[in-house]
């Protein structure tokens, strides 16, 4: 079972929510265990990338995953960081059981960021599991 | 001596300048996953009654050949493929536009080619970036 990457509507025409959906549906394609993690995933993640503008609402449901252009509905976490950061994410060095390697380059260099305040989580930690998730499925590394 | 942008001499010029680049060379070592078309819109007002892909060849941090070709049937060999038009490639090329940026703005858009890959690979699209940059530019508008 795979959950379908679907754009909401009116989303085509962004910028970032194809490229994020794209992004998503191959991640998934390659991977069977970020599969299994989307499937379990239930809630919304907005991400607003300040230095262009923009937002996106990754909304996750019973076999979905939605991709909404701005702000959609009430986000359970959302990330307020520069395109730079928000790309950084995707390259997040997974290690054991899929969690985020401290140790890695890009999760030392995303740690700095958010002490210095240029990447801003706010429901994180109240929604810790569906962050661990958004990791996983996002990352381009296993 | 200044290329016209686009042209088959421009893309010679192209290829040299990113085989002259030591940051390509490194960034782009662990590339074995084929060749990027790079394709500018047709533009008529400016010339370019039809679309024209650059093939650059890339593999192992070195351009091994390119093509300069006409439509865009003729790119479809590439296993990525990225699409803008004429002023952002001119942007692109003067260093105003960074690749990464311009794709998360839909500015540049990869419509063929696995994402993820091309995401692990942002430092050395950024080199082929800087690579065009050092090549001496004739733009048409």
């Amino acid at each position: 079972m795979e959950p379908a990457i679907e754009l909401a509507p009116g989303a085509e025409d962004h910028g970032f929510a194809p490229m994020l959906a794209t992004l998503l549906r191959q991640n998934l394609d390659d991977h069977a265990d970020k599969r299994a993690t989307a499937l379990r995933m239930r809630g919304r993640v907005a991400m607003v990338i300040t230095d262009l503008g923009m937002s996106v609402t990754l909304e996750f449901v019973p076999y979905a995953v939605r991709v909404h252009a701005g702000i959609v509905g009430i986000p359970d976490v959302t990330v307020r960081a520069g395109s730079e950061h928000i790309m950084k994410m995707s390259m997040l060095e997974l290690g054991r059981f899929g969690l985020p390697d401290p140790r890695g380059e890009v999760a030392k260099e995303l740690s700095a960021a958010e002490r210095a305040g240029a990447i801003k989580y706010y429901g994180a930690l109240a929604n810790l599991p569906l962050m661990v998730r958004l990791t996983r499925v996002m990352s381009v590394n296993a | 001596m200044s290329f016209k942008f686009p042209s088959e001499a421009w893309t010679k010029a192209y290829q040299d300048a990113v085989n002259a680049n030591e940051g390509y060379r490194t960034h782009g070592k662990p590339w074995t996953f084929g060749a990027v078309a790079f394709v500018i819109k047709a533009d008529p007002s400016i010339g370019i009654p039809d679309d024209v892909g650059m093939i650059m060849d890339v593999h192992e941090g070195v351009c091994r050949g390119t093509q300069f070709v006409t439509g865009m049937d003729a790119v479809q060999e590439a296993p990525f493929i990225v699409v803008a038009d004429y002023a952002r490639w001119r942007a692109c090329l003067e260093g105003k536009l960074d690749p990464i940026k311009s794709m998360m703005e839909g500015k540049l858009k990869l419509t063929k080619g696995h994402l993820p890959t091309m995401l692990r690979f942002v430092e050395s699209s950024r080199q082929l970036v800087v690579s065009a940059t050092h090549v001496d530019t004739e733009f048409l508008a």
